[in-house]
């Protein structure tokens, strides 16, 4: 099997059930879109520019000292299953694992820090935290950004801040983004009436691996959608008001659920999921995520499901396509991917 | 009298006036061509109800750019407007201070603002390019001073030259 897989950790600590409501929120991720003056944008450069650009790029991340061991990828060195398993990891976008350009990645050893080079801009810069940690994720990604910003030219404009190949994406270039987990919600069939009143704060809500993908296991990612106007702060405190409200309503579902009769049809659901877990011979990922969802908030519910959240949170990431074939350590055709995962969540279920 | 600046026939009866990016940009219209465009002049009253003209912004530079301007294109990295439109990329950075004005539209209909008020970047050190950008770069500029030599614009010539000193020495 490839290099790159004995090179990554098998647990992320960014997956850990920590942080603030950890029982709602998986991760927290705050990301910088940059770009280098004196270039064109990804889509108009030339490709022997994009080449120096990934080389300023990974001598400026190699130079702040913030990627001590850190993995330094070229997207054209890699193979497809490679790129998808860092997609899965969302160190880099589906994006930039389908595209033909020199592009590339550094990732830290910890897999909290990490900057895509010639995605849509040249440079993403970005930080992944445990739990709902906004300011931690923002503090981090600013120090990422301001290292490589003190040795690398970006585009900048007083009338519109950092200019982006995008305009959605110029002035401070933040995305401040929250996956979190809601299945009481979506159980209720709250989560239209709730997408719908995120729209009007401003808030976009999207599939689990971001732009443009499906939501699998009632996982939300919740984001900012303007980034210019405000001060990098207040679009900080902006999310943090949003996705505390999110948090509310989400315990505000989960309790309904525990009352009265309610309470044994939560019940049987939930432990009927975990038994599909434990029981199961083949498994889509899809299939695993909707139990899985049940079961994990099972455990927040207080309830023996086997597992604790961590590991819970771990296998959301494990169980995944590309994981699963890093770990069976060969291409497998999406039935044996099936019968795998079936069989490895069974042994840690047991 | 004047005519309308779109038909070129009827006399003109509205000047719309519109202030974009701190400049006032302004059309002299017919009551018919303004009535395509979108501004509703009540007949009677003579008042026309600025929610059209607001709601119809997004519109403005669609159909009151000139055949000229339409063609509108970013002289640094040869990004026409309507590719723009087309993809939602820009090409370079330039291509901001091309299309300023309709930007600005597009940036308060996206961010609800259309001025960056966050972080300001003051800039980096000496950058360490490669020798084949710094000898692209190096051509470029060269370029640049002969036709501002041949424009007989020296000041901009004497400007590019020191920016071709500073790029040469870096290059030891």
């Amino acid at each position: 099997m490839a290099e790159i897989f004995k090179g990554f950790r098998p647990y992320v600590t960014w997956a850990n059930a920590r942080g603030a409501w950890p029982e709602m929120i998986f991760s927290t991720r705050v990301r910088f879109a940059r770009n280098l003056d004196g270039f064109a944008f990804t889509n108009r450069a030339a490709p022997d520019r994009l080449a120096e650009i990934r080389r300023l790029a990974f001598a400026a991340a190699k130079e702040s000292g913030l990627f001590p061991r850190g993995h330094y990828l070229k997207m054209e060195a890699l193979g497809a299953l490679e790129k998808n398993f860092l997609a899965e990891r969302h160190h880099i976008s589906p994006v930039l694992a389908a595209t033909a350009c020199p592009a590339g990645a550094v990732v830290a050893n910890d897999e909290d820090l990490s900057v895509m080079v010639n995605e849509e801009d040249h440079l993403r810069l970005q930080c992944l935290s445990a739990g709902f940690a906004i300011e931690d994720a923002f503090k981090a990604a600013l120090k990422l950004d301001e290292a490589l910003g003190a040795k690398l030219p970006y585009s900048f404009g007083e009338e519109f801040g950092f200019l982006t190949a995008c305009p959605t994406n110029a002035g401070t270039g933040i995305r401040i983004s929250c996956l979190a987990h809601l299945p009481a919600m979506a159980r209720l069939g709250r989560m239209p009436a709730a997408l719908e009143s995120l729209s009007r704060l401003g808030v976009i809500a999207r599939g689990i691996y971001g732009e443009g993908t499906y939501v699998l296991g009632d996982f939300y990612q919740i984001a900012n959608a303007a980034c210019l106007g405000r001060s990098e702060e207040e679009f900080c405190r902006n999310m943090d008001t949003v996705v505390r409200n999110l948090i509310r309503q989400e315990i505000d579902a989960r309790e309904l659920l525990l009352k009265g009769p309610a309470k044994l049809k939560t019940e049987d659901a939930v432990y009927r999921a975990a038994g599909l877990l434990r029981c199961a011979r083949t498994l889509s990922y899809s299939e695993f995520m909707q139990s899985m969802s049940l079961a994990r908030m099972g455990v927040a519910m207080g309830w023996d499901m086997g597992l604790d959240l961590s590991t819970f949170n771990q296998l959301t990431l494990l169980m995944q396509p590309a994981h699963i074939q890093a770990a069976a350590g060969r291409a497998l055709a999406p039935a044996e991917r099936d019968a795998f995962r079936a069989d490895s969540l069974r042994k840690k279920l047991q | 009298m004047k005519l309308c600046e779109d038909c070129r026939k009827a006399p003109a009866v509205v000047f719309l006036k519109l202030a974009v990016n701190n400049k006032v940009t302004g059309m002299h219209l017919c009551q018919a061509c303004a009535a395509k465009k979108g501004v509703a002049l009540s007949s009677e009253t003579g008042i026309f109800n600025i929610s059209d003209i607001v709601g119809n912004i997004s519109g403005y530079f669609n159909d009151f750019l000139p055949p000229e301007r339409k063609m509108l294109a970013c002289p640094a990295c040869g990004l026409k407007y309507s590719q723009f439109k087309e993809t939602g990329r820009l090409g370079c950075p330039d291509c901001y201070k091309s299309f300023g004005p309709q930007l600005t539209e597009l940036m308060a209909r996206i961010h609800g603002s259309t001025r960056h008020t966050g972080r300001i970047y003051t800039g980096c050190g000496a950058l360490k390019l490669s020798k084949a950008e710094a000898a692209r770069r190096a051509e470029t500029l060269k370029a640049a001073i002969k036709a501002a030599v041949g424009k007989e614009d020296f000041e901009a010539a004497a400007r590019l030259r020191d920016a071709l000193r500073e790029l040469e020495s870096r290059r030891g």
